[in-house]
């Protein structure tokens, strides 16, 4: 299944793009498909199929998820973002 | 005086500005055991003086600029100071930060805490240059800008005098001025006018005192370790980035205020991001004293007249929440802020509040909308003038509500009168706690509750009670953080808060303190702010939102609602989980 990914912050630093597809029927599937496409956002944000330490992930703007097993609907957008809100 | 404890001089100077007396007062080992430093002294040392009932802005009134015993150690982000009054703004209890070279020469006076009482009759700088302490007359200085103050001073007294000064806003005792050293700002509160009501226009200090450390080499092999984490990914998004990077994250997750929190994200956000600023316009980075992270992103203006630091707060008050997408508009706004001596958050938030008001037709100022840049500035000069509409916005948001009438306080984006910082509670509910409930009112440096709201840990549509403990804990690591002092950009790099903490606080103090005693310590300094409102007037009432909030779901976003019953929720189990009565009162605070 492909589903629509959006960066943020240092993530889409490391991408080079804001936006992007991804491969998988679960959030590990997904980070996994980015981290051979994106080698600079795997070195900061991704460790195999999990998310580093600092970052996190988000599904359609509403829940925030990190378990690689997470499972993606039809539809849904991953939005990979730094886990640091403050300001 | 016995001799000092290591990390700490074990006093802190008195200045009674009226009668020119100033006196060196000891600080007793258990006492700075408790209160540690930074706001947590800051705090102790105002309820010593018994000032929770006294106008802020009158002369019996008390202002703490208190070090902390970390300043000055090899310690990454420990140049830091904390500024401490009763609220001009607020009428409780006001805890602010700012950091760099004047924390360092302000320890080296020999003091950890200098505290102002009383009046002088003229505006003054007060000079402190070592145990010495006098006045100068500070008419040159007038109207001047904080930092056109700061460099003109410097010249007068020498560069190693280091300053913290009021900008015209301070000395025209706008409610929200800010007291600046080197381009930094004790932003929140009013802490300026607190200052300039005591016609100080600047204070300078220099010294000669440098503490001593219970276990140097071990202190500085761990704060190298502390300096080589900082440089890691816990930090890049304030090294490569800026607190800015926020903007178009929060724009999506629809809590972004915009439009004076009419709506939680703001169509034309890209425009003003600094991904696209950083595109037309060159940007730098800077760094306070003693900080190897450098999150301080500046921006350079077209006018060819220099850069302007950009944070977050300072991008989404004077952007989005104005409705502004004119990035030079923004820009400038955060120019004349700083210049003027302006709280970043409460300018825009009561800019912001004023231009809703006059859409809904309860101000005649027909040029001050929405959207409109060359309004807001306008708005900031007359802050400061106080001419026309400058009179009422120079009061914030909640006394400029009371003035207009019309329920236009349910409106007003404050808490406690504190202008709420860019998280829209609706949206991220462990915050709407945190806010509800902080002592100084609604305030994301004192509760880092939004951290919760961005984890699997709860729903941050639907927050329940069961994870008020879990503001708590933030609000408590946040107090640790601002007493020991230690930036909180420093925090993503420490595994166990707490124990780490315990440790550097072993090898500066040689205190066999362990993390449970610093989680009390911690809980101590937020219950004595708290003891500190309720001298000064707290009732349970004001642990709430604005109206707006309790009543109306983000227009973008269906599922940011938040119930007036579900909030009283929350704050009674905030209440219970920090050992208070239900609504909030302290067994033995008065």
């Amino acid at each position: 299944m492909e589903v629509v990914v959006e960066l943020f912050g240092i993530a889409r630093a490391r991408a080079g793009v804001a936006r992007t597809t991804a491969e998988g029927e679960c959030l590990g599937d997904v980070l996994a498909d980015l981290a051979g496409r994106f080698p600079l956002l795997a070195e900061s944000c991704i460790a195999g199929r999990r998310l580093r330490p600092g970052f996190t992930a988000n599904l359609s703007g509403q829940r925030f998820v990190t378990g690689p097993e997470t499972r993606l609907s039809k539809g849904d957008t991953v939005l990979l973002l730094p886990l640091d809100a403050g300001g | 005086m016995s001799s000092p404890i290591p990390g700490y001089h074990s006093c802190y100077l008195r200045i009674d500005l009226t009668t020119g007396a100033a006196e060196r007062v000891a600080l007793e080992e258990p006492f700075l055991r408790e209160h540690l430093g930074g706001s947590g002294l800051g705090v102790a040392l105002l309820l010593k003086e018994g000032v929770a009932a006294v106008d802020p802005l009158s002369p019996a009134a008390a202002l703490a600029f208190v070090f902390s015993p970390l300043v000055g150690s090899p310690l990454t982000t420990s140049a830091k100071f904390a500024v401490v009054s009763k609220s001009p703004l607020t009428q409780r209890i006001n805890d602010s930060l700012a950091s760099s070279g004047f924390a360092l020469a302000g320890k080296k006076t020999g003091h950890d805490a200098i505290v102002l009482t009383g009046k002088v009759p003229q505006p003054s700088i007060l000079v402190i240059d070592d145990d010495r302490v006098h006045l100068e007359s500070a008419a040159e200085f007038l109207g001047l800008s904080t930092g056109d103050t700061e460099r003109s001073l410097r010249e007068r007294l020498g560069t190693e005098f280091q300053t913290a000064t009021i900008g015209p806003a301070g000395e025209r005792l706008v409610c929200f001025a800010t007291i600046s050293h080197d381009g930094r700002h004790a932003g929140r509160g009013g802490s300026g006018a607190v200052l300039g009501a005591k016609n100080i226009k600047a204070i300078a200090v220099r010294g000669t005192h440098r503490p001593h450390w219970a276990d140097t080499p071990a202190l500085v092999d761990l704060a190298r370790q502390l300096s080589e984490k900082s440089f890691g990914p816990a930090t890049a998004k304030y090294r490569e980035l800026g607190t800015a990077s926020n903007l178009l994250t929060f724009n999506r997750l629809n809590v972004l205020p915009t439009r004076n929190f009419q709506q939680g994200s703001f169509a034309t956000a890209a425009a003003i991001s600094p991904e696209e600023l950083s595109v037309a316009r060159t940007r730098t980075r800077s760094s306070c004293a003693a900080c190897t992270i450098g999150c301080e992103h500046l921006y350079e203006l077209k006018d060819g007249n220099g850069s302007v630091r950009l944070e977050y707060e300072n991008l989404f008050a004077l952007g989005p929440l104005c409705g502004i997408d004119d990035p030079e508009a923004v820009l400038e706004a955060c120019r004349r802020c700083d210049d003027l001596g302006l709280d970043t958050i409460s300018a825009g938030g009561t800019i912001a509040f004023a231009m809703e008001c006059v859409e809904r037709g309860l101000l005649a100022e027909p040029w001050l909308r929405f959207g409109d840049g060359s309004a807001l500035l306008r708005g900031l000069e007359l802050i400061v003038t106080g001419e026309g509409i400058g009179r009422l916005l120079a009061l914030g948001s909640r006394r400029m509500a009371h003035e207009i009438g019309h329920d236009s306080i349910a409106f007003a984006p404050q808490v406690k009168g504190l202008e709420i910082p860019g998280y829209d509670p609706r949206g991220l509910q462990t915050m709407a706690l945190g806010f509800a409930v902080g002592t100084r009112g609604a305030d994301h440096n004192r509760s880092g509750a939004y951290e919760v709201d961005f984890s699997e840990a709860v729903d941050r549509y639907n927050v329940g009670p069961e994870s008020a403990h879990l503001a708590v804990e933030t609000e408590d690591k946040a107090a640790l953080m601002d007493s020991l002092i230690l930036c909180k950009f420093l925090r993503g790099v420490f595994t166990d808060f707490f124990e780490e903490s315990a440790e550097i606080l072993r090898l500066v103090t040689g205190w066999d303190v362990t993390a449970e005693e610093l989680r009390q310590t911690a809980r101590r300094i937020v219950t004595a702010k708290k003891r500190f409102n309720i001298l000064a007037g707290w009732t349970p009432a004001e642990d709430t939102l604005p109206d707006r909030m309790l009543q109306q779901a983000l227009p973008d976003d269906a599922r940011a609602q938040l119930s007036a019953e579900r909030l009283s929720a929350l704050v009674r189990a905030y209440n219970t989980a920090r050992g208070w009565s239900s609504d909030g009162w302290i067994e033995d605070s008065l």
